[in-house]
């Protein structure tokens, strides 16, 4: 017999579930008996004794709600703390598997630090232009911006986000669904004067633009409707927090002061918030009236004061703010109404049948979201980098497939320990959960150098796909942090779950008796599946990359016809000197003189258009050649002496202008092989003339010179030069010819040509590369990120199958050694492994060509000059994906090449 | 339950010390605590049985006692308290206590009557 308090110790090793108010019950009831039979030991009767221990026990009821909810309390309390603990466990067990294997943790981290690190970048790239509405505005919702549209022959206008100032007038008057209707434009103005003069960029905005904005400034005031009234505004400015901070060093004794924009001095009178940029993308360092800046733009370009009156001249983004429970729809509506009221009123001012009836036009108005890139105005870099976040979510789900494969590979190899955990009684739900845990620790590490790649990447791809928009929240944002620690856990849980798989089927005797050593179909399957879905990935990215590489390289190569890398455009601001265009002209040649006389200056020229960026097209009139047979438009430019050396465009026939081409002489022209061939296809021009009007002179053609593009997607121009002296044009620029690279000498020239013009004005130097590299954007982001996503993909990919197929070789071992033991020869071992290899990798390809051709449709219009289902492409694409896989597979096949057969036959 | 004339009530916060004590002695379940109680009082402790396994389950809530289901001699399941070592330490003091306490107020209280 032994001691009763040893006998008190029975411990069950099963952890009984919590039965709290069962156990409180018994504990109550095993009293109560106890009582009693002490009581009849005492010589009571049964029932008195049951009644008598009831009785001295006191409020039972009470005492079995009170213990059962203390026992709950600590009941819950425990499993609290034992899940902690098991966590912590977990935890601490996977930072030990994840020291053991360096390697193994490295490549894992990496994998998906690249997979979270683009994801992240992407999405501060897509929020900053999709997600985010302007800083500062006042319920966003409620704001749109307005498009009128209308589509007619002679009326020449289309999607119109550019609206006149009358026109703005007008939806202002007729609109009723609005609590506010404001404009805005943004530009480029100089400020300041002489040394300090820089061009910064300027915001022209209604006084309706603050109350629609709902926005407080900073310091001072904004401009009210009293400011902003025709014809010319009120001088008054407020400047953005970034440009008080960096120009005026915060002194709050700003307000009051003058400051020089363009050709007038605005008084400050107040400071916008920081951040606040209104609906730009970049910062804005002045806000003025609309009425005030206007005459500052409008005098330079030559339209003067017609802005104010003509219906012809589109330059504002008209905004609204509907009134509260007002849909858009029904503001649409009321804004179209408006449009054609307004159309009715244009009628009058202008020559009969050159505006037809509103119905005819089809005109209406639609409202859209006031982040520009979800409207209709979509811009290219958004269009792109829509895209990219979708691949950077498949290079994701690639990162996520090779590190499952990895996890999936290490589960496979500790079967044997797991099985023994199994065996010793740790349920499964234990083990799955620690699984996890180390899946999850794995994804968490990883996400948090994702962070530090995003960071790194974020700042290299804005520089690269958004330099002018205005970062200035930091690459981590809270919520691009969010979002990668999101995807981390994401990652993490997709990863876990294919060992888990494995082990929620693990049989535990076989694996104790082959010691985890048996060949495992289902796991193959499952790892051959997913090299599959990563060989699939990489073909599409890589064919992707491979396109894009393609249309790149066939904009750059294309012949422009001229050399914009070693150009650079001059221009002059007048900005309220007193220059006629008598003087003008002459200021001009003596900037083009002074130009000569830098050191690196080859060339310089007049010229009036610049390609990509401002043209002059008109139809032509050819004494004895049918108008209606040349309905075709013909660039013009007048040019002075030395054009086509500067541009680099080669003169083929004849001669290019010269000194001698002065008012009263003969008027002359040149002509681009594309106009002569569309004019005189089988004659020879020179000698013959052209007419820029009906009633005006015959310029006699001297000259034949190459083409020049100025359009990506249409053939070379069909361009007539004239004289700069024999056509009166409103405006002229200078091009500059250097010896070296034209970017780097843009601020020598432009100081140079600085010191010979008068007082205020201002000259300004760009290479032509700045003007024409911007049209390749897309072509250059697409063949830059599709190349990187693709490399991370095939790097991704040949680990994955480097790891599978190492795997394999070292789970037949075995099998090999038989097999050289019967009189295989290295290469037959050799070429077996690798067939295998390739055979997973080729099934991959197939399906990643047909998804890439599906696909092909929608990418073909981003493309230049290649289709989107170029054969080309694709076989370049797998075949370097098979050589990738032969190579992957070849380390390990060597291996099993020189594998001794007599240890492989005798190893466990 | 109002004492009889013969039974003292217990001093507030006296049950917990005294059921220490009494678990000193080995693991016991509640019945054997109020007896043995009731057996060291010489009778004239009669312990509130709800009140002991409130105590009881407070005690555990702070750590003082360690509680499981063991099994008696007659093979009937009960919960067996027994003490830890935070529940000695804390008996230890509270003794240490009560017996200064008690002797102080014995002290006064049987202190000769004041002659004048």
């Amino acid at each position: 017999m032994l001691p009763s308090r040893a006998r008190h110790f029975f411990r069950l090793a099963i952890r009984r579930p919590a039965l709290t108010e069962q156990d409180v019950d018994a504990e109550i009831a095993f009293h109560l008996e106890a009582r009693a039979a002490q009581l009849i030991a005492r010589g009571m009767s049964p029932d008195a004794a049951a009644a008598e221990a009831w009785r001295r026990f006191g409020d039972v009821e009470m005492a079995r709600h009170t213990l059962t909810s203390s026992a709950t309390r600590r009941e819950t309390r425990m499993q609290l703390r034992e899940i902690l603990g098991n966590v912590g466990q977990d935890l601490r067990y996977a930072a030990r598997g994840m020291r053991k294997n360096p390697g193994f943790t490295a490549a894992v981290v990496l994998t998906l630090a690249l997979g979270t690190g683009a994801n992240a970048t992407m999405f501060g790239v897509v929020d900053r232009l999709l997600l985010q509405p302007p800083a500062h505005l006042r319920a966003p919702n409620e704001v749109n911006r307005v498009y009128l549209t209308a589509n007619g022959d002679n009326f020449g206008m289309s999607i119109g986000t550019n609206q006149s100032y009358r026109r703005y007038q007008d939806l202002r008057t007729h609109v009723r669904t609005a609590s506010y209707v404001a404009a805005s434009y943004e530009t480029e103005l100089v400020f300041g004067t002489g040394e300090a003069a820089r061009e910064e960029s300027v915001g022209l905005v209604s006084a309706s633009f603050w109350p629609m904005f709902g926005v407080q400034p900073a310091l001072g005031r904004f401009f009210t409707d009293a400011e902003d009234q025709l014809p010319q505004g009120t001088a008054v400015a407020v400047i953005g927090y970034g440009y008080w901070q960096s120009h005026f060093g915060g002194a709050r004794d700003v307000l009051g002061k003058p400051i020089r924009i363009g050709r007038s001095d605005y008084t400050i009178i107040g400071v916008t918030p920081p951040g606040f940029s209104g609906i730009a993308l970049r910062s804005v360092a002045a806000f003025l009236p609309i009425t005030a800046g206007g005459a500052d733009i409008f005098t330079e370009i030559g339209v003067d004061d017609r802005w104010r009156e003509s219906y012809r001249v589109g330059w504002l983004q008209t905004l609204v703010r509907r009134k509260p429970n007002v849909s858009v729809e029904v503001a649409a509506a009321d804004f179209t109404n408006a449009y054609r009221l307004s159309l009715e009123t244009q009628r009058p001012t202008e020559p009969p049948g050159r505006v037809p009836r509103a119905d005819s036009l089809r005109a209406r108005a639609e409202l859209a979201s006031v982040i520009q890139d979800r409207g209709p105005r979509r811009s290219q870099e958004a269009t792109v980098a829509v895209w990219l976040v979708g691949v950077s979510l498949l290079v994701l789900l690639m990162a996520c497939a090779n590190v499952a494969n990895l996890l999936v590979a290490r589960a496979i190899r500790r079967r044997r320990e797991i099985a023994v955990r199994l065996a010793v009684g740790v349920s499964r739900g234990r083990l799955l959960a620690q699984l996890l845990s180390e899946s999850t620790l794995l994804a968490i590490v990883g996400g948090a150098v994702g962070v530090l790649v995003a960071q790194w990447g974020g700042g290299i791809l804005r520089a690269v796909l958004l330099p002018d928009v205005d970062w200035t929240s930091t690459v981590l944002d809270l919520r691009v942090v969010a979002v990668t620690v999101f995807l981390a856990i994401v990652a993490g849980l997709l990863t876990g779950l294919a060992p888990m798989r494995q082990l929620s089927r693990a049989d535990v005797v076989s694996d104790l008796r082959t010691g985890g050593r048996g060949v495992s179909l289902r796991g193959s399957r499952l790892r051959r599946g997913l090299l599959v879905l990563q060989g699939a990935i990489s073909v599409v990215l890589l064919v992707g990359a491979g396109l894009f590489v393609r249309s790149f390289h066939n904009v750059r190569s294309l012949d422009l016809g001229f050399q914009p890398e070693h150009v650079l455009l001059a221009e002059l601001s007048a900005r309220g000197a007193p220059i006629d265009s008598a003087r003008r002209i002459e200021l001009m040649e003596r900037l083009r003189e002074r130009a000569l006389t830098v050191p690196g200056v080859q060339h310089a020229a007049h010229t009036l258009t610049i390609p990509f960026s401002l043209e002059w097209n008109q139809y032509l009139v050819v004494p004895g050649i049918d108008t209606a047979s040349l309905r075709d438009l013909f660039y013009i430019n007048p040019v002075g002496p030395d054009y086509f050396e500067t541009m680099g465009t080669p003169l083929v026939r004849g001669r290019g202008i010269t000194d001698a081409d002065r008012v009263g002489s003969q008027p002359v022209a040149i002509l681009s092989q594309a106009a002569v061939k569309r004019i005189w296809p089988s004659e020879d021009p020179l000698g013959k003339c052209v007419k820029l009007q009906a009633d005006g002179p015959c310029h006699v053609v001297v000259g034949i010179v190459g083409d020049i593009r100025v359009e990506f997607n249409e053939g070379p121009g069909r361009h007539v030069y004239v004289a700069a002296t024999q056509v009166p044009a409103p405006d002229s620029r200078i091009f500059v010819r250097t010896r070296n690279e034209a970017a780097t000498q843009a601020e020598v020239v432009r100081r140079a040509l600085q010191e010979v013009v008068p007082g205020a004005a201002y000259v300004s130097t760009r290479p032509l590369d700045g003007i024409v590299a911007p049209e390749m954007r897309s072509w250059r982001l697409g063949a830059t990120m599709f190349t990187i996503f693709g490399l991370l993909a095939l790097v991704v990919a040949a680990i994955g199958l480097y790891s599978v197929v190492a795997y394999d070789v070292s789970q037949r071992t075995r099998e090999l050694g038989v097999r050289v033991a019967l009189g295989a020869s290295a290469g037959a071992v050799l070429r077996l492994v690798v067939s295998e290899g390739v055979r997973v990798v080729a099934l991959g390809l197939a399906l990643g060509a047909i998804v890439a051709l599906a696909f092909a449709r929608k990418v073909g219009p981003m493309l230049y000059d290649v289709s989107a289902k170029d054969p080309l492409t694709y076989a370049g694409v797998v075949g370097v994906l098979l050589v990738v896989a032969v190579v992957a597979s070849l380390a390990p096949a060597v291996r099993a090449a020189r594998v001794d057969p007599n240890v492989a036959l005798r190893a466990d | 339950m109002a004492p009889t004339a013969d039974q003292l009530a217990l001093v507030k916060g006296t049950l917990d010390v005294l059921v220490l004590k009494a678990l000193s002695w080995g693991s016991m379940h509640g019945f054997e605590i109020t007896t043995w109680l009731e057996d060291n009082s010489g009778g004239t402790l009669e312990v509130d049985d709800s009140a002991l396994y409130h105590a009881l389950h407070r005690m555990e809530e702070r750590g003082l006692i360690a509680a499981d289901w063991g099994v008696t001699e007659n093979n009937r399941r009960a919960r067996y308290y027994s003490v830890t070592s935070a529940g000695r330490s804390h008996l230890r003091t509270e003794t240490t206590r009560w017996l200064r306490y008690s002797q102080m107020v014995s002290g006064i209280l049987t202190a000769a009557a004041r002659t004048t």
